[in-house]
């Protein structure tokens, strides 16, 4: 039984040097400060991300023109400990608006100090992104695929380290 | 997707796994052979029934994709925040803070 869980549930957890209500803020009132560029599902780069602050809340991308681009919904909402929402995301970086297509991401946060705070993810159900696994296959067997956005991100976070 | 849940426990043949979920068998059918092209389940004929069970493969690179996703992302996540602080208490710019709505820093443009 825990096999099934473990198979299908990724996490992650990073700790960070500051209080918890500044890490929930960041974390979801400044998404945009953040989220990988390039990991935008609009035609155009986006420049806003905003969580609607409640449950049934949107969770979308704005661009430069004000287009909305929808990414999820908030399914839980307890600041400044959680948040969980949907990803209706598959591998494609296309928005399913099917419910049952959707995989849920849970970001808790505990405090751990006055200054610290640990930030763990959870993104279960990702199995329901099956239909659109035969695209990522094709992606991440392509030369370029992660191996170059990883290339890239380690140049990015150099420059961020030295700027 | 419940079939994916129930495969995970062990390998089923399709009247198996309709008779313990609230679909019909040829929903089941259906979404088993979503599963089979999608690379994250596989048949085999044992006697004169298929039997269905997890490609681990399949589901480890589908758990890949997700893992590298939100390792990147947390990553960035936790390069916004030091920058951020370390951008609050130097009193200067930095990338993390250009867009604070909440903190507006020292900084001058």
């Amino acid at each position: 039984m825990l096999k099934t869980a473990e198979g299908t549930i990724v996490r992650k957890s990073v700790r960070v040097g500051v209080p918890i209500e500044q890490a929930f803020s960041v974390f979801v009132e400044q998404m945009e400060t953040w989220w990988p560029a390039e990991h935008h599902i609009g035609g155009k780069a986006f420049e806003s991300i905003i969580v609607e602050p409640r449950v049934g809340g949107r969770w979308y991308e704005r661009d430069a023109e004000g287009k909305d681009c929808d990414w999820g919904t908030v399914r839980a909402w307890d600041p400044p400990r959680l948040v969980t929402l949907t990803w209706h995301l598959g591998p494609t970086w296309k928005f399913d608006p099917d419910l049952a297509k959707a995989s849920d991401v849970a970001i808790r946060f505990t405090s751990e100090g006055p200054s610290t705070t640990l930030v763990e993810l959870e993104h279960s159900g990702i199995e329901r992104h099956g239909e659109g696994y035969e695209q990522l296959r094709a992606a991440l067997d392509g030369p370029d695929a992660w191996t170059r956005t990883l290339e890239e991100f380690a140049k990015a976070a150099d420059r961020g380290v030295r700027g | 997707m419940a079939i994916f849940q129930r495969l995970a426990n062990g390998p089923l043949a399709v009247n198996e796994l309709a008779a313990v979920l609230p679909v019909s068998r040829p929903a089941v059918s259906q979404h088993l052979r979503v599963l089979k092209d999608a690379g994250l389940v596989v048949d085999s004929a044992e006697g004169t029934r298929r039997m269905y069970r997890l490609d681990p493969e399949g589901v480890a690179r589908l758990r890949a994709h997700f893992d590298q996703v939100w390792e990147r992302a947390l990553g960035s996540f936790e390069k916004a925040v030091e920058t951020r602080k370390k951008g609050e208490s130097d009193a200067k710019d930095s990338r993390g803070n250009h867009r604070a709505k909440k903190r507006p820093s020292g900084r001058t443009h």
